[in-house]
């Protein structure tokens, strides 16, 4: 229990890093970019992830503080609420539209794609499923 | 000094949520579709709008500078609630062919997400 909440406040506290440098990349363009493109990539990764560790089982801390650390903490949702206040006051409707759109299918279909390019990744040679990686 | 409190926020966070949807998940193991993320997810939006509306009404000028928008607003809210976990699970509702729970989980997370946030930002104001 301990291994695994510190590789998730570890990984989480990375994700934070990555998210918050990204926003500061972005900031200048006066939308919602940063959140746009963390949400998304930070799905394909969690995808990959989840279709690589199907077929090779890692041990619990590295798969917690991957997923559930990095990625969960590299994407979030309570900006994406924040995010479409912000465009629906001081932008338009269809920005609004736009950005969750993205934000929707955008992230499902990233994550669906890391899925099956993770799945494929791991199943390379002849590793049979559940084997230990 | 800002970037150690942005990191632990993050880590506070990331912990927070596990423990949360573990503690959810034992309970609602029987739901129709995952509701751990969805509450987590549902609980940050309106977290987030109360902390904005309470303390800055909206969000503040130099935010990237503001220790304590850092340490809450990008640290801890940012990482309690998440995104990837939404998008894989609603793949998996796809892949099962359950569409009917997947539109309510998709409708549940992303309007009431709006909702619960645009309350609370308006309740502290």
């Amino acid at each position: 229990m301990f291994k695994n909440v510190t590789a998730i406040a570890l990984g989480a506290a990375a994700g934070t890093l990555l998210r918050y440098i990204l926003n500061l990349w972005t900031l200048e363009t006066g939308y919602p970019l940063g959140t746009l493109l963390e949400n998304t990539m930070g799905s394909l990764v969690l995808g990959a992830l989840t279709g690589y560790f199907f077929v090779k089982v890692p041990a619990e801390w590295l798969k917690l503080g991957l997923g559930v650390g990095l990625c969960g903490g590299f994407t979030t949702f309570s900006t994406y609420a924040s995010d479409t206040f912000y465009l629906a006051f001081e932008q338009s409707i269809s920005a609004v539209m736009i950005y969750n759109g993205i934000t929707l299918i955008g992230g499902i279909s990233c994550a669906l794609l890391g899925m099956i390019l993770g799945h494929k990744l791991a199943s390379r040679g002849h590793v049979k499923r559940g084997e230990r990686a | 000094m800002n970037l150690i409190l942005l990191l632990v926020g993050g880590a506070l966070g990331g912990v927070a949520r596990y423990l949360a949807g573990r503690w959810i998940g034992d309970r609602t193991w029987h739901a129709p579709f995952p509701l751990p993320m969805l509450l987590v997810n549902l609980a940050g939006a309106f977290g987030l709008g109360l902390f904005l509306g309470g303390m800055y009404e909206g969000v503040p000028l130099g935010a990237y500078e503001d220790p304590l928008f850092l340490f809450v607003v990008i640290g801890f809210f940012g990482a309690f609630t998440t995104y990837s976990t939404f998008s894989v699970e609603s793949v998996k509702l796809l892949e099962e062919k359950k569409y009917g729970a997947l539109a309510s989980y998709v409708l549940l997370s992303m309007a009431g997400s709006l909702l619960l946030f645009g309350i609370g930002f308006v309740l502290l104001l």
